[in-house]
């Protein structure tokens, strides 16, 4: 791969001296394969590496918003698992995550399927159906939160009107159930044209002959689906539901729009929780140690992923 | 004329230039003051997005005169007032940013120490227009002195619609206290315009929260500022009080509110009375909306202990780290201004009140008699956490909202013992996580 000095050598590259000893260093393959990785590296140690070790540091230590504290151990962990209102925080983002994945997931697959087909309008349908990824999340969450009101709530209006609910129709952001399930519904909305342009992606790439091959044997379009589009899709979808579960875990932006953790913080979720206490509260130490709690969570989900699509 | 002349002229010129530009550049950074022509002084204000916009506009508008006469350049930078106090977190722990910042709450104590004194500002300001409220200096006064002018505070009156209490056979009377507020909600509700207290996580709800507690005796910490108090019998009475209201005479919408949601409830004209500063009739007068002739305002009710106010104060402090430390005074005392101050109120039509007694004097409130009644609201004016003084221990309950999750949870089923409970336990965490303030 490397492009050695014998190549520049016969290119006639002759010139002594310092210029062309410098340049037969820098091509060496070890210099300069590290040279083009260095850019990355600096992005990397200074973006994620560098906030993420002072996070660490921070949840253990007593330190407060413009001003420093003494190292206090694992004193934050211990005061966070003690608090209710963290254990709630735990279990709405289970909830919240299981439960919202599994709808991408069901969803995502099937509407990728739909996109599969050919059917007129594809690319238009195609490009509309990436729309609610495309749009900034805090501006569409407003429009949500507007369709969710109290007082002038669309989703409510037009269930009276179908006659499905009795007036006045739930209190989406009020109460603690309906709540949870109108967060749940944005970040699907949200979550799910990733999903399935990235399914769709998967499907478009298993051969026909295997389905021609299936149809002769006589199968169905259900064991056509279970057998051949499914385990051809397994590699895809592990990397898509890893990423999602990353993303839906660290949600931010639909819970604090939508319900900014409330009501009596049924909707919290550790990052949402994380910048209550952390910022708005002025404990860094302790806001640290709630969003570093994900950290392992997510680790896990990682290595299990990661390792499943290997032995594939 | 050989052709080198040109050429050798040309390096002897720039070699001299580039000596003189050196020896400047070297002098300047020694001395550590810009050139004449770069001296025109920045001075940045953060401050939030106003809830009455005409009032930022006059705010630019005296920045720039300002700005001219002083040759140099205000910049007022504004946020959403609940992305305020992230982004002033993030200048403190920085050590950079603004110059100066619209301060609330307990923001002069948990930041005492990055604060600039401003005593002689304070006192100058106070001489000169007899004197602040009691309330918005204790909001300010720090044991190390002043960290903070208070500004402007914004009254917390009751906003109710005449036309439905009318209709409800209650003629021209309103609820003066908080039982009151309880017997006619019942009428109201019935008729089908209940009466609206936000039990949420937004800051109206912390507002009428402290408001109610003291008009029935009760605290959140004792005046020590560390011993919890929410566990008691007179919080079990204003619990107990919510839950009967928020059953008979509110609808449970009142449980998804953000600062906005009352403001549409009584300008949609379902509701028939809110707790909250005069921000909807305003909005209501500048939309030329019908509804405005029957919204009108009275003072907050009273309970057992009186009436008690915790209206919204709020302040300008100057960094520490701020070059521009004395410009900023200037600023400040330029803001303060009679004329300046008083186009300021007119601009934010009677939303904003000033702290200092001779300015509250403007005519504003005398000629609008649904005005009339909200200078007095700083009578009865305490800064949350009253008896205990301002802290971010204070801060930290209303961050983490637990005056309205407490209630909230009592709305919603849990025993009134344990709402209190969990409450308490919630205050010794933010009590315990005190800053150590030197």
């Amino acid at each position: 791969m490397a492009v050695g000095p014998q190549v520049l050598e016969a290119a006639g590259a002759r010139s002594a001296g310092r210029l062309s000893r410098l340049r037969e260093w820098w091509e060496q393959e070890e210099v300069f394969g590290y040279g083009l990785i260095l850019p990355a590296l600096a992005l990397l140690v200074s973006l994620v590496a560098f906030p993420f070790g002072m996070a660490i540091y921070f949840s253990l230590s007593d330190y407060w918003v413009g001003s420093p504290g003494s190292f206090v151990g694992l004193a934050n962990y211990r005061e966070i698992l003690s608090n209710e209102t963290f254990r709630q925080t735990v279990r709405n983002s289970f909830v919240f995550t299981a439960v919202a994945l599994t709808l991408k997931i069901v969803l995502g697959v099937w509407l990728a399927v739909l996109l599969a087909r050919p059917v007129r309008f594809k690319r238009l349908i195609r490009g509309a159906i990436l729309l609610p990824f495309v749009i900034p999340t805090a501006l569409s969450t407003l429009g949500w939160q507007w369709m969710f009101d109290s007082l002038y709530s669309v989703v409510n209006w037009t269930a009276i009107h179908l006659g499905l609910i009795s007036p006045p129709g739930p209190n989406w952001l009020g109460q603690a159930t309906y709540a949870m399930i109108a967060v749940i519904v944005v970040n699907v909305w949200r979550g799910l044209p990733f999903f399935a342009i990235t399914t769709l992606a998967g499907l478009v790439a298993v051969p026909r002959e295997y389905y021609e091959a299936a149809e002769v044997d006589g199968a169905s379009s259900w064991s056509r689906f279970w057998l051949v589009t499914l385990p051809l899709l397994k590699p895809v979808l592990a990397v898509v539901i890893l990423f999602s579960t990353i993303f839906t875990f660290a949600d931010f932006n639909i819970v604090y729009i939508l319900t900014r953790g409330g009501p009596m913080n049924t909707t919290h979720l550790f990052a949402t929780l994380a910048y209550q206490v952390g910022l708005n509260g002025g404990n860094l130490g302790q806001g640290s140690a709630i969003a570093l709690f994900i950290f392992p969570l997510l680790g896990a989900v990682v290595f299990f992923q990661l390792r499943y699509i290997r032995k594939d | 004329m050989d052709q080198s002349a040109p050429r050798s002229l040309d390096r002897r010129h720039f070699l001299r230039t580039a000596a003189g530009a050196s020896a400047g550049m070297a002098s300047w950074l020694a001395l550590r003051t810009p050139p004449a022509v770069a001296q025109k002084r920045e001075l940045t204000f953060l401050s939030w997005n106003h809830f009455v916009p005409a009032a930022d506009d006059e705010l630019r508008r005296q920045a720039e005169v300002f700005s001219k006469a002083n040759n140099c350049t205000v910049r007022v930078d504004t946020v959403a007032h609940l992305q305020l106090p992230a982004k002033i977190a993030a200048e403190a722990q920085s050590q950079a940013g603004h110059d100066m910042y619209r301060s609330a709450g307990a923001d002069p104590f948990l930041y005492e120490n990055l604060h600039a004194n401003l005593d002689e500002l304070v006192d100058k300001l106070g001489k000169q227009y007899g004197g602040w409220y009691p309330f918005c200096s204790q909001m300010c006064q720090t044991a190390s002195g002043w960290k903070a002018v208070p500004w402007f505070w914004v009254s917390f009156p009751a906003t109710y619609n005449m036309a439905h209490f009318k209709k409800a056979g209650f003629g021209d009377s309103y609820p003066k206290t908080w039982a009151e507020l309880l017997s006619m909600g019942k009428v109201l509700k019935k008729q089908g315009n209940p009466v609206g207290i936000p039990i949420s996580h937004c800051s109206d709800a912390h507002s009428t929260y402290w408001s109610v507690s003291w008009s029935y005796g009760a605290k959140v910490i004792e005046a020590d500022g560390k011993t919890p108090a929410i566990n008691s019998d007179k919080t079990a009475q204003v619990i107990e009080w919510y839950k009967e209201l928020f059953k008979d005479a509110m609808e449970p919408e009142v449980l998804s509110w953000d600062d906005a949601g009352n403001n549409r409830f009584i300008l949609s004209g379902k509701g028939s009375w809110i707790h909250n500063p005069v921000s909807p009739y305003n909005a209501a007068l500048k939309e030329k909306m019908p509804i405005a002739d029957d919204i009108n305002h009275h003072n907050s009710p009273a309970g057992p202990a009186g009436a008690h106010s915790a209206p919204p104060a709020l302040s300008m402090a100057i960094w520490k780290f701020s070059k521009n430390q004395e410009l900023a005074r200037e600023f400040i005392q330029y803001l303060f201004k009679k004329e300046n101050y008083d186009a300021w109120i007119v601009a934010s039509n009677a939303f904003n009140h000033p702290p200092l007694r001779h300015l509250s004097d403007h005519p504003i409130w005398a000629k609008n008699p649904k005005f009339a009644m909200l200078p007095k609201e700083a009578e009865f004016a305490h800064p949350r956490g009253w008896p205990a003084k301002p802290s971010d221990a204070v801060q930290r309950i209303d961050d983490n909202y637990v005056l309205a999750d407490m209630v909230a949870k009592a709305v919603n089923g849990m025993p009134t013992k344990r709402a209190m409970e969990w409450a308490q336990e919630q205050v010794v965490r933010a009590v315990k996580g005190q800053l150590k303030v030197s």
